[in-house]
């Protein structure tokens, strides 16, 4: 698109107030943290800097690495999970059945529920003693399957996924379903027509064409799990003995309850560059086309 | 171009002043001294409404010339809350705060007025011991309220009595033979809600340790003169993963929080609840026959300390704003002289809660807060997460659960601490 001197003018100042905002409220904190992650802090007293020490203390914590772990494990339960089942679902839906619009809207419900619902609601199916999954075990005699989920450091984390999991199933499905219904009638035709089966029209014809969409699924996925807290906050906060800890979490800890301003920066800084750079891998390995 | 250049900057000019604008309204022109006061009374209990009606009343009477107004943030968040806005210097001119060492940081960042020009009101009247939860360097912060005891042994007296115990044990043996007995029958011997990880830490060992160490342990600890390796100190933690092991807990207890637990108890499932004086209300509340329902001491574990004690910290302080002077300074202290008054140590102990001057009590009041009254008097050994640093109460609050499921041994934890105590004070 060809832009005069005025329409070019016009365009600034449009975007002007949301450039505003957006560095204020974004970009400045970002800068922000940075420059706290080179100082000792409480949040009352006055900063002390101290060069890199927070970055070197923070490599040697046994307890963030191991929520950076469990932060990887939730990456990969929701990459594996969320992505393969949502898409399932949309390509069943995505076909003339009856009550199409109530599937979707089942589909789509967790993603509206608020997160702390969702959470307290779980904690209660999970509970050892008398939750609906170890009711449902005893009634059937499968006692011995019947865990302490929760409370559990072999289960726990386990557990937290597959409600992440069921959380945001339905914002994927929507999305997918959104981008099958793009793809042109003709080209299911003309594949119908050359004599394709089901299976072969949906690998080498309807996943190449939404391929776009799925890596935008996938980039989303990921960065929406690094930033996981709210649901494991009020689930576990963490517990029992850190088995569920996440980044986000084990920052907010230490900033907030163990007062350390400074160090808590030094965390977000890592999780900024852990995230660029992961979504960075993701791109490229996943950037070539289909086939 | 020359245009839009002033357009940026009236634009600029426009948003910087919008940021700026949300400082107070002097209230120089008008003769009513405004004050804010920061709380966490959302919950619908008796002492807030007492705390609430006491402030109204002294709005009435101070028609004119003073009003007080009351803003109040749900308690999981206060604390946050009351550190972020303290780190932005942003705070109100007063609020609630706790004790100890939760008031450290806030002391060390200069943001509390000291009380001690207006301390003869109290001069007499609250005990110093109790007082001193508050006072930092000798300087005044805040005036208690109430004394939260935080280890009292709830439990249902019927139940007690069908395993064999008419009272309730007086020795950590004869406790450990109630739970095995309470077992047995297939009742769940104590209701525990740590998912929040503080009630292990805070109810229990506050109190288990004291009785192993006695009270100067803490304190000397923390200077660098004894340390967290001490045998008495691991015997402590050891006594949290016997009662794991013996499983003295319901189930479920690492996962539900411990307003939870205390609905397992008051519906009779579980025998026993160990909780500090802040459950007495809900327990009176929530509870069908009041009389069966007994309130002790921890039991002696055969340490070095006072049996007789019982771990607590003054409760409900309000704090002032170090930025606060000449009318509203005047004004605020007025206003705590006036809150921390008679009125309202009658009032909270008509709320079954335990307050640090001396009360009349008639009959009305129910039997198990008289006895949890009582047991104030012993003396009152310091409480874990109001003495600790913030990072030593994280460290024990994980590492007591850690320990309940095995994942950690009392020795490691008392290791870990020791080497968190030495380094902390670098």
């Amino acid at each position: 698109m060809q832009l005069t001197g005025k329409s070019k003018a016009a365009l600034i100042i449009g975007l002007l107030p949301a450039f505003l905002i957006y560095t204020v409220f974004a970009i400045y904190p970002i800068i922000q943290s940075f420059y706290y992650s080179f100082m000792e802090w409480d949040g009352f007293s006055e900063m002390e800097f101290i060069g890199l020490q927070n970055f070197e203390n923070l490599f040697q914590d046994p307890l963030f690495w191991n929520s950076v772990g469990n932060n990887i494990f939730v990456v990969i339960a929701s990459v594996f999970g969320q992505i393969p089942i949502a898409l399932f679902i949309a390509l069943l839906l995505n076909r003339k059945i009856k009550g199409l619009k109530i599937f979707r809207t089942i589909g789509f419900l967790p993603v509206v529920l608020s997160t702390v619902v969702i959470s307290l609601t779980w904690s209660l199916i999970y509970n050892t003693k008398d939750g609906m999954i170890n009711e449902i075990l005893r009634a059937v005699g499968l006692d011995f399957l019947a865990q302490n989920w929760l409370g559990d450091t072999k289960w726990s984390m386990v557990a937290v996924c597959i409600t992440v999991i069921w959380q945001f199933v339905g914002l994927y499905l929507i999305i997918f379903l959104a981008a099958l219904q793009n793809i042109p009638e003709e080209v299911m035709e003309a594949a119908k027509m050359d004599g394709a089966s089901e299976w072969v029209t949906t690998w080498k014809i309807t996943i190449p064409m939404i391929w776009d969409t799925i890596i935008v699924a996938i980039i989303l996925c990921i960065s929406g799990s690094l930033r996981t807290f709210d649901l494991i906050y009020v689930m576990t906060h963490g517990g029992p003995s850190h088995s569920t800890d996440v980044m986000a979490l084990y920052m907010f800890n230490e900033t907030f309850s163990n007062l350390q301003y400074g160090y808590g920066s030094a965390i977000s800084v890592f999780i900024f560059f852990f995230s660029l750079i992961l979504i960075g891998i993701v791109k490229k390995v996943l950037g070539q086309k289909f086939i | 171009m020359k245009k839009l250049g002033v357009l940026v900057l009236g634009l600029l000019l426009l948003f910087l002043t919008a940021c700026g604008g949300g400082e107070e309204k002097t209230s120089g022109d008008s003769k009513v001294t405004e004050l804010t006061v920061w709380n966490d009374w959302t919950e619908n209990r008796p002492e807030y409404k007492v705390y609430k009606d006491i402030i109204a009343k002294f709005n009435e009477e101070n028609k004119g010339s003073i009003h007080v107004k009351i803003e109040s943030i749900p308690h999981d968040q206060y604390e946050t809350k009351l550190r972020t806005q303290a780190a932005g210097k942003q705070l109100p001119d007063m609020f609630r705060v706790w004790p100890g060492a939760r008031i450290q940081p806030l002391v060390e960042g200069k943001v509390l007025l000291p009380l001690n020009d207006i301390l003869d009101t109290w001069e007499g009247k609250i005990p110093e011991g109790i007082l001193k939860d508050y006072a930092v360097d000798g300087k005044q912060y805040a005036i208690p309220a109430n004394i939260s005891e935080t280890s009292l042994i709830y439990y249902h007296k019927d139940v007690l009595a069908k395993a064999g115990f008419e009272e309730f044990p007086k020795t950590y043996d004869e406790l450990k033979d109630l739970i095995k007995a309470l077992n047995d029958q297939k009742v769940t011997p104590i209701a525990l809600g740590n998912k929040a990880i503080w009630p292990l830490q805070s109810v229990y060992i506050s109190t288990i340790a004291d009785r192993f160490t006695g009270s100067e342990f803490l304190p000397s600890t923390l200077s660098g003169k004894g340390s967290f390796t001490d045998e008495n100190f691991v015997k402590a933690l050891t006594v949290v993963e016997e009662l794991a092991k013996l499983k003295a807990f319901n189930e479920d207890f690492n996962t539900i929080d411990e307003a939870q637990s205390r609905t397992l108890f008051n519906s009779g499932e579980a025998a026993m609840h160990f909780a500090g004086s802040w459950a007495i209300g809900p327990i009176l509340e929530g509870v069908e026959n009041i009389d069966n329902i007994g309130v002790a001491p921890f039991p002696s574990f055969g340490g070095e300390g006072d049996t007789a004690k019982i771990s607590g910290a003054a409760g409900g302080g309000i704090a002032l704003n170090a930025e606060l002077s000449g009318k509203k300074k005047e004004a605020a202290f007025k206003f705590l002289q006036f809150f921390y008054g008679d009125e309202l140590y009658q009032g909270l102990a008509k709320s079954n809660i335990v307050v640090p001057v001396q009360v009349e009590m008639d009959d009305s009041i129910p039997e198990i807060y008289k006895t949890a009254n009582g047991f104030a008097q012993g003396g009152l050994a310091p409480v874990y997460d109001a003495t600790l640093t913030p990072e030593l109460t994280d460290m024990i609050n994980n590492g007591l659960q850690s320990i309940t499921i095995g994942e950690k041994t009392p020795k490691e934890l008392a290791d870990e601490m020791q080497k968190e105590n030495e380094q902390g004070k670098k």
